[in-house]
């Protein structure tokens, strides 16, 4: 199955609608096989890109090579991609199997192989014997699973997905989510999946490309995008976090007037900020060697199901008051134990966790 | 003492519920009203004329009459004939039209609608006589083409089939455009898209996917054509010149030669009854629910 | 005055409704509503008689356009109320007399001691009298236009399109006049199905020369002005207007066929004794002379030409005119209250083949 999918490459795709930048010279490598994901909050340009790719929408200038084959000037019909719409965008006046079977009969395919083709598509995605069903007697997850079907039934070396999930509710949604993994992971076709939901994203792809105002901003494992985010956008944008003020002068770091412990090496000095996720702040009891320690006062202790979210003021001189989040997973302290509202409380920050990022790349 | 079918608020719920059907059914009654007063007593009255002789007793002459008449048999073929044709044109010109329409952005859209609308706000009657004063012998095309040298003599446009349907066409075509459009405008884009993705050339994705979904407003502005066409009146009788006589022509002056209703209903009547044959035809050709879109 | 399109031409539909916006108006007792045809012919009865005889009598006189004998029908059947006088010819007259929807008219209110023989009757007093003629466009046969009806039926010798009335009325008269019937035995030919098939055999031969089959006066008179035809059957006073307005147009007395107009009353309303002596005032020759101004329509009233109250030059245009009126046939009513329905089915067959 190794060789049923082909690599993306894209170099230098520019789309422009007036003055309005829709997509800057991106570039970016797809390889053979992979679920990558194009992630970004809605105008960011992942969409445009996913219909350049498509051919539904032709850039100003760029190119768009589907295993070393130019396809930038190819109609969309002749692309051969399996393509996933938002809205499912089923034909509705054709029942699942026709819906099924249309690239099929669009190539060609003799009648009995249609069928075979039609039911192991439909098996694939667990709808077997929903065949005969009109498309509009199904639920929002059946006619999701219906497009996933047409869009492999000929096996396509390339998979389009424009936020499948996006109409289901959260529960089924974290449900496909899995089970779309492991259908990329079974059929093995080069994947690109566009959507803003980030935890979708990190769930999902072997690497996330995360899109704001036309440009790639990073290209990377979920983890990588995760944990060393480039800029305070990404920082924002994915997952939970705060952004605390730093000066860095000779790869020392102070927040206020105080200093931390790092172990980033930064090689300029200057205006930086602390990327701190909620879940990895601690309440100190003792303060140890390995940490960093903030100092402030319970603003906010909400009780969220799965965690305990506090949100913590902190009076940092020379700077003024800041929030800090700080998330507590359900069952990992007593909650009765927990300090309550204007209560004194100290945060601690491991070292490795504390993450700096240079305030220029922010989002202004 | 409560009992478990009675409990303590079943009955008053039961009544809010049976109060909340009246209140749907009122908001019918003024239509059904309407309805029942402005058509079905009207047709049933026709109905009843209809088997009324000259001398106001029950009699079966008024459909005598038309069977005994070619005339008849003639009107009613040249009264199907140009609605199918007028029809199948409004099709041709306005299918199109209303393709384009729903393919460009909104407002552009918005534009050409009031393109197709404006014809609406002028009387029938001037846009029949423009026609004439544009297309007779000596009217303003023969005119100009002559002089141009395109022609060498005037063509005969109208007092005639050829300008009752340019004249018909012209006006029937917003009938079969707005509700096409409607429905054209309503069709998810992307199973266009979905179908060129899959792999389907830009006719095959047409014809297999957006036609068939065009199909409710295409039939639904086929019938309006058709039927609406099957009562004019003034066009065939300006344009026509006499030699196109319309089933409703003739009911007109059916009246004035008989002084009846009756001589006039009969061929109402009639015109009525095959009318609803045609549609029932039609409607076992083709399925409507076929094309129901219910999501 | 109104001069929209006649009732008719927009279909019983039409007529209900306007029997509906006229009911709503209620009149004062000197106040009468009075219907013709619109067009030239109502302007010159407007300015000529109808609003000077008003004036001369102190009443007021409201006037509409209808579409014929069947709307005054469709007026007395469903009760509405909706004018007291039609101007109509005689042929409308007689069978609406027939069918016992008109006033009998007092001809001891109305004086008609003056008129010419036959232009009155029970139903009708007569007020102008029109002949059907054939004209010829000059730009296309110059002065030697069809002079005949034997002519407008030879194709052979008037090459050339023809147009005739939709209905039947005078078309089977000039028909049988060019298939060589005498004046005088017309109506005796007619007076079977065969002979009326004879005379729409005659129309046959001429079909495919007949280019437009005309609904109105309006209509004939612009067919000639914007030359679709080069000749048609019509009437005399409508071809004379149009030349005034420069149509190229002419006619022979010859193929006159004349006809007379009148004034009756709807049965039941209520205004009937002031619309019976309005009528009489009608019939004054001075009015009928003023009216002769506008359109050449004849006077029934022969005190017309007794009391010299009309200019010679203009009195030999009317068709009445002693000169003009003995090389023609005179329309007679009751032919048509007898065959009118069997000439009529006949005839629509004959346009349908």
């Amino acid at each position: 199955m190794t060789d049923s999918s082909l690599n993306i490459s894209i170099k230098d795709v520019t789309k422009t609608y007036g003055d309005f930048y829709a997509l800057k010279d991106v570039s970016l490598e797809v390889t053979s096989g992979e679920f990558l994901t194009l992630l970004g909050p809605s105008g960011s340009g992942k969409t445009t890109l996913l219909m350049v790719l498509a051919g539904f929408t032709n850039p100003d200038y760029g190119s768009v090579k589907f295993g070393g084959e130019e396809v930038v000037l190819k109609p969309p019909h002749l692309r051969g991609i399996g393509m996933v719409f938002q809205n499912y965008a089923l034909f509705p006046h054709m029942s699942v199997a026709e819906n099924v079977a249309y690239p099929q009969k669009l190539r060609g395919v003799s009648k009995e192989e249609t069928r075979k083709s039609v039911e192991k598509a439909l098996a694939t995605v667990k709808l077997q014997g929903l065949g005969h069903r009109r498309v509009d007697e199904l639920s929002g997850g059946q006619k999701q699973r219906v497009a996933l079907a047409r869009a492999i039934v000929f096996q396509p070396k390339i998979l389009l997905m424009d936020e499948p999930l996006s109409a289901l509710d959260k529960k089924l949604r974290e449900e496909m989510q899995i089970e779309l993994r492991q259908l990329h992971d079974s059929l093995n076709m080069t994947t690109v999946y566009v959507t803003h939901d980030q935890k979708e994203a990190l769930t999902m792809s072997d690497r996330i490309a995360v899109i704001n105002d036309g440009q790639l901003m990073q290209l990377g494992s979920p983890n990588e995008i995760y944990q060393r985010p480039k800029n305070a956008f990404i920082a924002d944008f994915i997952g939970e976090s705060s952004l605390l003020p730093a000066k860095v002068k000779g790869g020392f770091a102070t927040i206020g007037s105080k200093k931390l412990k790092i172990a980033q090496e930064l090689k300029k000095d200057g205006d930086f900020m602390l990327v701190v996720r909620p879940e990895k702040l601690f309440i100190a009891n003792k303060k140890s060697r390995d940490a960093n320690y903030f100092e402030g006062l319970v603003e906010d202790s909400i009780f969220q199901g799965e965690s305990q979210l506090m949100v913590v003021k902190l009076n940092l001189e020379n700077y003024g008051e800041v929030s800090l989040r700080l998330r507590l997973p359900n069952g990992s302290t007593n909650v009765g134990e927990l300090p309550r509202v204007n209560e004194k409380i100290i945060l601690g920050l491991k070292i490795a966790d504390s993450y700096f990022l240079e305030a220029a790349n922010g989002r202004d | 003492m409560v009992g478990i079918e009675q409990n303590f608020n079943q009955a008053e719920l039961a009544q809010l519920a049976r109060r909340e059907h009246y209140t749907f059914f009122g908001l019918t009654l003024p239509y059904l009203v309407l309805v029942g007063a402005m058509i079905i007593v009207p047709i049933g009255w026709l109905f009843l004329l209809s088997f009324i002789g000259r001398d106001g007793s029950f009699s079966f002459e008024n459909y005598e009459r038309m069977i005994n008449s070619k005339a008849y048999i003639r009107i009613f073929l040249t009264t199907f004939k140009i609605s199918i044709l007028t029809t199948l044109f409004c099709a041709l010109l306005g299918y199109p039209l209303a393709y384009f329409m729903s393919q460009i952005p909104r407002k552009w859209a918005n534009i050409c609608m009031i393109g197709v609308l404006i014809p609406f706000w002028t009387s029938l009657l001037v846009r029949t006589y423009a026609w004439l004063v544009l297309l007779q012998k000596k009217g303003l095309v023969n005119t100009v083409a002559v002089d141009l040298g395109l022609l060498s003599e005037p063509i005969k446009f109208v007092h005639n089939t050829s300008g009752t349907l340019i004249g018909m066409v012209h006006i029937m075509l917003p009938f079969l455009i707005l509700p096409l459009y409607a429905n054209m405008r309503a069709i998810d884009p992307h199973c266009v898209k979905a179908a060129s993705s899959l792999g389907a050339t830009p006719v095959r994705a047409f014809w297999t996917v957006f036609f068939p979904l065009s199909m409710p407003g295409l039939i639904a502005g086929l019938l309006i054509v058709f039927v609406l066409c099957l009562g004019f009146y003034v066009t065939p009788a300006v344009l026509g010149g006499g030699k196109v006589i319309m089933a409703a022509m003739k009911i007109s002056s059916n009246i004035e030669l008989y002084f009846s209703w009756g001589a006039a209903s009969a061929l109402g009547v009639v015109l009525l009854v095959v009318t609803m044959l045609i549609l029932f035809i039609a409607s076992k050709l083709v399925s409507l629910d076929q094309f129901g879109q219910r999501s | 005055m109104k001069s929209f399109i006649t009732l008719k031409k927009v279909g019983v539909a039409a007529v209900s409704l306007g029997f509906a916006s006229f009911s709503t108006a209620s009149f004062a007792d000197d106040t009468l509503r009075i219907v013709s045809w619109g067009g030239a012919y109502q302007k010159g009865q407007s300015v000529g008689i109808f609003q000077p005889a008003a004036e001369a009598m102190g009443i007021t006189v409201k006037e509409d356009t209808y579409g014929g004998i069947s709307d005054v029908k469709l007026m007395v059947k469903s009760g509405a109320d909706k004018f007291d006088i039609f101007s109509s010819g005689a042929g409308g007259c007689a069978s609406g007399g027939a069918e016992g929807i008109l006033e009998k008219l007092d001809y001891s209110v109305i004086d008609v001691s003056n008129h010419l023989p036959g232009m009155y009757s029970d139903y009708c007093a007569g007020a102008d009298i029109f002949s059907v003629v054939a004209a010829w466009n000059t730009e296309t046969y110059g002065d030697n236009g069809p002079r005949s009806w034997a002519d407008f039926f030879d194709v052979e010798k008037f090459p050339g399109t023809r147009a005739m009335r939709a209905k039947v009325d005078s078309q089977l008269e000039a028909a049988l006049l060019a298939d060589g019937v005498a004046k005088e035995d017309i109506y005796k030919v007619l007076d079977s199905e065969e002979g009326i098939d004879r005379a729409l055999d005659k129309i046959r031969s001429i079909k495919p020369h007949i280019a437009v089959w005309w609904t109105s006066g309006a209509q004939h008179a612009q067919l000639m002005k914007d030359g679709e035809v080069d000749m048609t059957t019509g009437w005399n006073g409508r071809f004379d207007v149009a030349k005034l307005d420069g149509a190229k147009v002419a006619y022979d007395w010859k193929t006159g066929i004349m006809d007379w107009e009148g004034y009756g009353i709807p049965k039941g309303v209520k205004n009937k004794d002031l619309a019976m002596k309005y009528i009489a005032e009608m019939m004054k020759p001075e009015y009928m002379a003023e009216f002769a101004k506008y359109i050449t329509y004849g006077p029934t009233n022969k005190l017309v030409y007794e009391l010299n109250l009309m200019e010679e030059a203009r009195a030999r245009q009317m068709p009445s005119h002693p000169e003009n009126a003995k090389h023609q046939m005179t329309l007679r009513t009751d032919w048509y209250a007898k065959w009118r329905t069997i000439a009529a089915e006949k005839y629509t067959e004959m346009m349908t083949e």
